[in-house]
């Protein structure tokens, strides 16, 4: 596996897979409405025709059009089980290796999934899957977040999000609880985002642009909080991020308050798991001594302009020439109402160093690559309270024509039919068509 | 884990080839009953690979009647429908394994769901 395949299945992993793990109790727990226009893709399917739902979940599609045969898979075994107990067929499977034969599927639904796939080479290789099982004629409905949504944009495209804080309490989810039934679309959240000098800045969006699991939060509730992260696709684009050794020397120094937390080492063939871990130890002291109410408290002092802070060394294997070190984490950082420990300001280095991707606008933000919270997870499990930062999951919310564009340009079997915006998703419906090679 | 889902599914070990159909080693059926649709039950036919029905039907005893070789016009012959309508949805496997026929890697089957995750080394 290449170091940027192991990144993304150890986020992956993380922040998508074990949370839903977590959380499976209470998906199950609610009733959850199928989208409406899934429910009338399904419903115009040929009886007698058989269904993938890829990253089914708990099986909120599968009971929809009896004459039709549906196969549900996950790779949330709580889940999938939760969806066997309803009665349906489902497995356990990766989305990116489907079990399934070649073109045996009539239509293949893939609803608010392939976001959490970290990498655009992911993302493209899940839909050519997904295309792989589907016979010539057939179609495909994939849903994915929207960047932008009915009233704002999110200022980046990879995020954490966390899962239902506790809305009455005044401080972020010390443990999961149950997720509300959601009501309509008028219901609101509030939605930080970053690159604000101003503090307490709230932005309040439309919960309906969230996954219908994520939870009502009631007006009063104002930690709702969306950690940005750069894209592992940026990061490990050794192009845009060159930065000589030396000057990320300069970069790695000790780590204080929190603990004296020593630098990451720039290994001259650090692997990219090493690396990896090396930067959450980072985040290991500032665990164990911050509670949450520090971190996710009141008052701020965000992030002024970037606090870019990258300590890695990549081993790059896919170039031959001397390898690069890359800056190329940051850390999460919320705008808004919340209050970041001093910890954080004292990561603060002279970015100008550090060449970013253009485009990219600088928040310090963390851990898209991950093992962040994993430190941060085990003082808080032993007191039998999952954090609110175990519960946070990666989303790559997708720009307008994003979708399509993946399509058009890296699946050549699959002709959209139609695009859509809904409710804060973007919806692409395409064919199957017969592929010609001379 | 039923009979017409077993028809889809193929060992997707990476660099094997003939994947399909996966062995099925059954160490807890059950057998219920479904309403049957004759509708349904002659649209699917023609998307199943007949030949791994009979396999997969025969070698956890169920196969009975079940013809080894679909006859024509089997739209209109209710009885010979309702005997695929049994073998592809009555006949569950709730524990055992599917195994790859070229590489002999098993997929674990509990509590009726195939466990089809690949290790790293396989993908």
């Amino acid at each position: 596996m290449t170091v940027m395949e192991e990144a993304a299945t150890l986020l992956e992993r993380e922040h998508v897979h074990s949370v839903y793990e977590r959380i499976a109790p209470h998906f199950n727990d609610s009733r959850y409405k199928a989208w409406p226009k899934v429910r009338q893709f399904l419903l115009e399917q040929e009886p007698g025709s058989i269904i993938a739902d890829v990253g089914c979940g708990n099986g909120k599609y599968l009971h929809i059009n009896g004459s039709v045969f549906k196969l549900g898979c996950d790779v949330c075994r709580p889940l999938v089980d939760a969806a066997w107990s309803q009665g349906h067929e489902v497995q356990l499977c990766d989305g990116l290796r489907l079990p399934y034969r070649d073109s045996c599927f009539d239509a293949v639904l893939s609803i608010a999934v392939i976001h959490h796939l970290s990498t655009k080479e992911r993302r493209i290789r899940a839909i050519k899957e997904m295309a792989r099982i589907l016979c010539v004629g057939g179609r495909i409905m994939i849903y994915v977040w929207a960047m932008e949504q009915t009233r704002r944009k999110f200022e980046k495209q990879d995020i954490f999000v966390p899962w239902n804080p506790k809305p009455s309490s005044p401080t972020l989810g010390k443990e999961c609880p149950p997720p509300r039934r959601r009501g309509t679309a008028q219901s609101v959240s509030e939605c930080i985002y970053s690159g604000n000098t101003e503090k307490h800045r709230k932005v309040k969006s439309t919960s309906s642009m969230l996954e219908e699991e994520e939870m009502v939060c009631s007006p009063q509730q104002t930690q709702r909080l969306w950690f940005f992260s750069r894209s592992l696709d940026s990061v490990f684009d050794f192009g845009s991020l060159t930065i000589s050794r030396s000057t990320s020397r300069e970069l790695i120094g000790t780590f204080s308050p929190l603990g004296q937390v020593e630098g990451v080492k720039v290994g001259r063939r650090g692997r990219g798991v090493d690396f990896i871990k090396q930067v959450s130890s980072i985040f290991s002291g500032l665990s164990r001594n911050s509670s949450e109410e520090d971190v996710f408290a009141s008052t701020t002092d965000l992030a002024r302009g970037q606090r870019e802070v990258g300590v890695s060394s990549i081993d790059n294997h896919n170039t031959s020439s001397e390898e690069k070190t890359s800056v190329c984490t940051s850390f999460v950082q919320d705008c808004g109402s919340v209050a970041l420990p001093d910890l954080i300001s004292s990561y603060q280095r002279d970015r100008t160093e550090v060449t970013e991707k253009s485009g990219v606008r600088d928040d310090g933000l963390p851990g898209d690559l991950q093992n962040r919270y994993k430190s941060s997870l085990n003082p808080r499990e032993s007191k039998g309270e999952p954090a609110a930062g175990s519960c946070m999951r990666y989303y790559h919310v997708f720009r307008e024509g994003e979708l399509a564009e993946l399509i058009e340009s890296h699946v050549e079997e699959l002709q959209i039919v139609y695009s859509c915006f809904d409710h804060a998703n973007w919806c692409v419906v395409a064919e199957k068509v017969q592929v010609w090679k001379i | 884990m039923k009979l017409l889902t077993h028809n889809m599914l193929t060992s997707h070990v990476k660099g094997v080839t003939k994947g399909y159909p996966l062995l099925i080693k059954a160490t807890e059926v059950k057998v219920s009953e479904e309403e049957f649709n004759p509708n349904f039950v002659s649209r699917m036919i023609p998307k199943l690979e007949w030949s791994a029905l009979v396999q997969a039907a025969d070698g956890l005893g169920h196969l009975q009647d079940l013809p080894t070789e679909l006859i024509a016009d089997y739209e209109a012959n209710e009885d010979f429908l309702r005997k695929v309508h049994r073998v592809l949805l009555e006949v569950e496997v709730l524990e055992g394994c599917l195994q790859c026929p070229e590489s002999g890697r098993e997929f674990p089957i509990t509590r009726g769901v195939p466990n089809m995750l690949l290790n790293e080394e396989e993908a």
